[in-house]
């Protein structure tokens, strides 16, 4: 009998591995909750000195680049600055007409505040230190203090939830180009790159125009920045333009985000 | 056996830790997963008719399955049938002095 066992023992590993891993499927929140929540310490402070060696290295590596980086924002911030008095004036202006015309201000979102608690980055997805214990519900819209879209939650347990970025491959959502009045369809690409896809050859588009979230599909409120067209391609079969978008957000710098309870 | 299972689960725990927070950070974006390489190299390394390549294989794959958006098995079971590969090629296919 043990001579039997000893000579199936590759056998026993496999049907004893496959049934585990089917059993425990059915406690996949709770064994998954369990292990987020005795590990977030760990985590936090290993996912600080990862971003603190990144900035390092990233400063040793991109030394020339940062010069010349540093060079065109200077530019750009005294650009800015100019552009940054005259909207000053207009938003005076601005408020003395909405008080005139006694028209309250949009409601505001009902936020919550996260912090990331560990990255996916294959997979395209966040655990964030937010769970239904804090009134967070699977579909809420994640963004960063900025405005900028990150995605949405789409698992939810206890104290965590995980939220699916917008360039994750199975993300797809509504969007305008801003000042185009050009929309289309968002799609996941990679990590770093999402498409902009079904905007009609009328419209022109730029590189550098400003993707905004559209509420069209009601995945996501209106107005929230979703990326920087990068490159425009135009084809005489294709109705559609296709565009590559490059997100916004960056998570090496985002510790923290905000969940949109309701909108 | 016990001992290094133990070990096994220790080591891939804080691997899957680190996969999903220092390294997620630095660039390496998800291209290289150390917990597969981990898996192929401690059953390449270890004596054909050793089993604990095998537990490793499903030990890795489930803590990788814990820390990641997949369901639990996915990867461990991957990573067990790539285990459970590389030792019948390795019993089968190559002879080397040390084994």
């Amino acid at each position: 009998m043990k001579s039997v066992f000893k000579k199936n023992k590759i056998l026993v590993v496999i049907v004893v591995g496959i049934l585990l891993v089917l059993s425990l499927n059915f406690f996949q929140k709770t064994v998954k909750g369990f292990f987020y929540a005795t590990s977030a310490p760990v985590q936090k402070s290993l996912e600080q000195t990862g971003s603190n060696a990144t900035d390092f290295f990233s400063g040793v590596f991109r030394s020339k680049e940062l010069k010349k980086e540093n060079e065109e924002l200077e530019l750009n911030i005294q650009i800015l600055l100019a552009e940054n008095a005259s909207l000053k004036e207009i938003q005076e202006e601005n408020q003395v007409l909405r008080g005139a015309l006694e028209i309250g201000l949009q409601k505001d979102f009902r936020l919550a505040l996260a912090e990331i608690t560990s990255q996916d980055i294959g997979q395209g997805s966040i655990l964030i230190n937010q769970g239904s214990k804090d009134g967070l519900n699977k579909g809420m819209p994640v963004i960063t203090q900025q405005k900028v879209l990150l995605g949405r939650i789409t698992e939810i347990y206890e104290d965590f939830s995980r939220v699916a970025l917008i360039s994750s491959k199975e993300s797809s959502f509504d969007a305008e180009v801003l000042d185009r009045g050009a929309s289309g369809v968002v799609k996941g690409k990679s990590s770093q790159l999402l498409t902009l896809d079904l905007v009609v050859q009328d419209k022109e588009i730029k590189e550098g125009d400003v993707v905004v979230s559209a509420s069209l599909g009601g995945i996501y409120p209106k107005g929230l920045l979703v990326g920087l067209v990068q490159e425009v391609k135009r084809s005489d079969t294709d109705p559609f333009y296709q565009i590559a978008v490059v997100p916004f957000f960056d998570l090496q710098r985002t510790n923290s985000v905000l969940i949109i309870l309701d909108f | 056996m016990f001992r290094r299972i133990f070990i096994y689960a220790l080591f891939f725990y804080f691997l899957a830790l680190l996969q999903t927070s220092v390294l997620a950070d630095l660039s390496l974006r998800g291209v290289i997963n150390l917990i597969s390489v981990f898996v192929i190299l401690i059953n390449l390394f270890e004596k054909p008719r050793d089993y604990a390549g095998l537990y490793a294989g499903f030990i890795g794959g489930f803590f990788w399955d814990i820390f990641s958006a997949n369901f639990i098995g996915q990867n461990a079971l991957i990573l067990l049938a790539l285990a459970l590969f590389i030792k019948i090629v390795l019993r089968k296919y190559v002879w080397a002095p040390a084994f």
